[in-house]
């Protein structure tokens, strides 16, 4: 679920700043789970009689053992019993710190993706070229080229490796959509290790689904790329 | 009680609106006598999933000074064909179209659910969506890197037809050539002189301005002849890859800052260039200007401070002493330039990231006149820049783009009243309509207004006059009625009509007061009357402000308190106004009104967001709402006070601008001590986790991002709750309570208890 994460904010040039959450978790609109808009009801908030306390106020379970030094000194909370948590919607527990991409983990395992993935990219560039104008597809062409040097020399995080391979099963099936958003979810959540080279793919993809079906023909018979294990359409 | 709650929540649902009074006084001397005026925050483009819009033109009354549109409060009769205006009488024959309708067959515009409906029309060619950057470069390396990175980023966020534009400025200003092919050219104006907006058009090659430079018609087509050479504004699908390098290969501004100056930004004049530019290619289509700022302008036009760093850029304590500098000559010039902008049809958005302050108070009218954000972070390299900016393209269920631009909305009332005015990010359109008062409040004189830039929660205050005389008798029929009017393109380029029309009783004030007070909408009220004290507050001194507020609170409850005279105990106020008091004690303490803790730009935000959002929202920064989580029980809303804060209650505080979430002493030391990573102790994990999971849903859909804040009992950052609370228990009362709940607070603010106290002594009293 590497697609799905938030992670603390840049504590060093905002000491407040909030949490930054992936593109999937900004994109999703269920229904709000819960309006954090209720004030206490006037019954209960008596604010003009002060001889009673406002709201609830629940006896510690244990006394307040303020003067205590940091470890045994503290009366420990109450135990777990079988109590659910109050609202029982699972959400992606936030992760200690940034996501750290396994970097050239399995160099063996990265080149046929590589492959596969400059395979199809190249196949849609080439079915490009006779429709679309030559300077676009050098522009395309050496895009491509920073890409699979960036990805040759492990300058690419796990998480935009796995994700660049989907793209390029989108692309070879046709599944622009998909495509397009797969890439504007890679520059929204990675554009320091993408930004150089992705305008090249989302022009890549923009032109070749304009194309002509019978343009396309080589692109399907292209391999059929590695399946990512964690695939998700 | 129970229903009037149910009508506001409806009425809010389906139209929009909320309304002060939902019983309407039928004299002008009741009406004013209420106090608070007959009002409305209304919200144009509600979202409304279950809405679809209609494909064709709105009906109209043929009479040439009404022209409303055709709604539910018409009398039709179906067997003639003809419908009586509610607004003016006139009797109008149906268009041939409707030749079909009959009491079972109606149009859609005729059924009451229908109160509120959109419509779809065809206007001439859809004209694309242009975004202009205008960027500064005149930032830390760290920073610039990461401006850069967003812009790239929000290149693949823009719709490929939009069009796209880039000026860079520091000393110098540069607008960009965006051509797909060849080399990379710009022109480069000087920062210290500005240029008149013909001069600069006619040095950009754009001496034939499009004819159709009409302000004020929302229709004006954009014929567009520019020249071909000059590439100034080009779809992103075209200049994509090269926009993309170009945005890569940005450099810090070249001119080197000497030790101990500012650099020299010339933002003045780039605002200047940017706002021509549009003028002379785009007049009166959807343009979204974005300026991105590291600091204050210190050159050229529009300078806010100059470049020596021993002089700091004005406080309040400088303003307040007459000791600002260039304020009024800046303010004029960005006035100057945000009139213009807002009289073409485009709104500006700034874009603020420093440690210090970047001259919003100055600058703000450019986003306050056309509707456009103000985002005010520390850096651009922080998640809240970062992830606020993508937020201003967030999609809506349909896949389309929340902004909405060019919005014109028009009122019209029924004759019993008028309009005194609106408050909310809008221009005047000086439209000269019966139905306009002579009175104004907040943007008045006329009955249409201008919001260039809009979203689905861009909220406007509107506030009415009741102009029936005394003793006259209530109107016939009973109901008085408003018609909402609002066209705008739709960010798919369509134009289209959203009209809402509304209707409430007379009452008269004599035999039913009880009744009009049952129907107040306490929320409401306090939301607009702090829009006319924010109104007020940036147009005059401080402490009148207060004063205002406060007489119009005594005359409240003079009117409506129950109780004996000189006799303050016996002061009661009914459940339909029993909150009001405690909105008016938060707002008072609020960054709107107390400007003392914050900068002059830090005021100028909030201000901005306060006078544009939602009912809700707005409600939630005049009092901010507190949760408790803790063993006792699930998490509850408690009290905005400080006997809510416990040593063994973690509290989640909500100000809009801040999430806080604080640690109760005896938490943090739990906390401290590791419990939560102790299997056995799995529930106290799980209450530490509880806010956090709350917290995230604000934080996913909240724009601006608000800033989060994690702190603890004894912790610095615990002032930004106990500022807030209300000090029940301070330093001055600890010990005559004799009570242990709760933490004082170091404050010599006065407390709610004894702010109530004052004002009943002030309500009961003969000689008030």
């Amino acid at each position: 679920m590497e697609n799905v994460y938030v992670k603390p904010g840049n504590q060093e040039r905002g000491w407040n700043d909030p949490p930054q959450f992936s593109y999937s978790l900004q994109v999703t609109h269920g229904p709000q789970r819960k309006l954090l808009n209720k004030r206490p009801s006037p019954a209960t908030a008596s604010v003009s009689d002060f001889s009673s306390f406002p709201g609830v106020l629940p006896t510690p379970p244990n006394s307040s053992n303020t003067a205590a030094p940091p470890m045994c000194g503290v009366a420990p909370p109450p135990l777990t019993q079988a109590r659910p948590p109050a609202d029982g919607v699972a959400t992606p527990p936030p992760h200690a710190g940034p996501m750290k991409g396994q970097r050239g983990a399995s160099s063996s395992q990265s080149e046929p993706e590589l492959e596969t993935v400059t395979l199809v990219l190249n196949k849609a560039l080439d079915a490009c070229r006779r429709a679309v104008k030559d300077q676009v597809c050098n522009d395309v062409a050496k895009r491509l080229r920073l890409l699979e040097e960036s990805w040759r020399t492990d300058k690419l995080s796990l998480p935009v490796r796995r994700r660049m391979v989907l793209l390029a099963s989108d692309v070879q099936a046709g599944r622009w959509d998909s495509a397009d958003d797969l890439h504007r979810s890679l520059m929204v959540d990675h554009v320091t290790e993408v930004s150089q080279w992705m305008v090249g793919v989302k022009r890549l993809i923009a032109e070749t689904r304009q194309l002509s079906p019978e343009l396309l023909e080589p692109l399907h018979s292209v391999v059929p790329p590695v399946q990512d294990p964690d695939h998700q359409s | 009680m129970s229903t009037y709650q149910e009508f506001i929540q409806q009425n809010e649902d389906r139209d929009g609106v909320r309304f002060s009074w939902n019983l309407w006084p039928s004299s002008r001397l009741e009406a004013t006598r209420l106090v608070v005026p007959v009002s409305c925050l209304f919200t144009p483009l509600k979202e409304r999933p279950n809405l679809p819009p209609v494909q064709y033109e709105p009906v109209l009354c043929s009479r040439a000074t009404c022209k409303a549109v055709l709604n539910p409060l018409c009398q039709v009769d179906f067997r003639a064909k003809i419908w009586a205006c509610n607004f003016c009488f006139q009797r109008n024959p149906f268009p041939p179209s409707y030749a079909g309708i009959s009491e079972v067959n109606q149009p859609a515009e005729l059924m009451p659910q229908f109160s509120t409906i959109e419509y779809i029309v065809q206007r001439g060619p859809p004209t694309p969506l242009i975004f202009m950057y205008v960027v500064d470069t005149c930032l830390e390396e760290e920073d610039l890197q990461a401006l850069k990175e967003s812009l790239q980023m929000s290149l693949s966020l823009l719709p490929p037809n939009a069009l796209v534009g880039l000026i860079t400025f520091g000393r110098m200003v540069q607008l960009h050539e965006l051509s797909s092919e060849g080399i990379a050219k710009s022109y480069v104006f000087r920062g210290n002189k500005d240029l008149s907006s013909k001069h600069v058009q006619e040095l950009l090659g754009l001496t034939k301005p499009a004819a159709a430079a009409q302000q004020g018609r929302p229709y004006g087509k954009a014929k567009v002849l520019i020249n071909p050479e000059r590439m100034f504004l080009q779809p992103v699908h075209r200049v994509d890859m090269n926009l993309t390098d170009l945005l890569g290969e940005l450099q810090r501004d070249p001119w080197p800052v000497p030790q101990g100056k500012r650099p020299l930004r010339s933002t003045g004049v780039a605002l200047s260039v940017a706002v021509s530019l549009l003028e002379g290619t785009f007049p009166n289509t959807g343009a979204r200007l974005m300026l991105f700022v590291g600091g204050p302008p210190t050159h050229g036009p529009g300078m806010v401070v100059g470049d020596e760093l021993k002089t700091p850029i004005r406080s309040w304590h400088d303003i307040q002493k007459d000791n600002a500098r260039h304020l009024k000559k800046a303010t004029k010039f960005y006035e100057g330039l945000a009139n213009r902008s807002a009289g073409n049809g485009h709104c500006i958005d700034i874009y603020a990231c420093a440690l210090d302050q970047t001259g919003l108070l100055e600058m703000k009218c450019l986003s306050n006149l056309t509707g456009g954000h103000i985002v005010m972070g520390d850096s651009f390299n922080t998640s809240l820049f970062k992830q606020t900016f993508q937020r201003v393209f967030s999609k809506d269920y349909n896949n389309d783009f929340r902004m909405a631009f060019g919005g014109v909305l028009e009122v019209k009332t029924s004759r019993e009243l008028k309009v005194c005015g609106a408050i909310g990010p809008c221009v005047s359109l000086t439209s000269k309509d019966a139905c306009v008062s002579e009175n104004e409040m907040g943007v008045g004189g006329t009955n249409q207004w201008k919001l260039c830039g809009l979203g689905p929660s861009t909220t406007l205050g509107m506030y009415f006059e009741v102009v029936n005389q005394h003793n006259a008798p209530v109107p016939q029929g009973g109901r008085g009625a408003i018609q909402f009017v609002t066209q705008y393109q739709h960010s798919n380029t369509h134009r289209r009509i959203r009209v809402t029309t509304i209707a409430r009783n007379w009452a008269d004030a004599n035999s039913q007061i009880q009744h009009i007070e049952s129907s107040f909408d306490q929320e409401a009220a306090a939301v607009l009357m702090a829009r006319l004290g924010v109104f007020r507050a940036e147009s005059e001194e401080g402490p009148d402000v207060l004063r205002w507020l406060d007489r119009q609170l005594i005359r409240l409850c003079q009117k409506f308190g129950q109780f004996n005279k000189d006799d303050p105990t016996s002061f009661r106020l009914s459940e339909s106004l029993s909150l009001y008091p405690q909105f008016m004690f938060h707002l008072r303490r609020s960054p709107f009104l107390q400007v003392f803790n914050n900068s002059p730009d830090e005021s100028s935000y909030y201000r901005h967001h306060f006078v544009r959002q939602d009912l809700t929202q707005s409600l939630i920064m005049i009092q901010p709402i507190l949760y408790s989580y803790s063993f006792h029980g699930p998490p509850e809303p408690v009290l905005l006070d400080s006997s809510s804060i416990l040593p063994d209650r973690i509290l989640l505080m909500d100000t809009f601008f801040q999430l806080v979430i604080f640690h109760g002493e005896t938490i943090a030391q739990w906390r401290k001590a590791g419990y939560q990573e102790m299997a056995e102790y799995e529930n106290f994990k799980q209450l530490l986790q509880a806010p956090l999971d709350d917290a995230q849903e604000i934080l996913q859909t909240r724009f601006p991002m608000p800033r989060y804040v994690d702190t603890e009992h004894g912790g610095s950052q615990a002032r930004f709750l106990l500022s807030k609370v209300n000090p029940s228990q301070t330093h001055n009362n600890l010990y005559a309570w004799g009570q242990e709940s709760g933490a004082p607070i170091l404050t010599d603010d006065v407390s709610l208890q004894v702010f109530m106290d004052h004002l009943k002594k002030l309500a009961v009293s003969s000689s008030t």
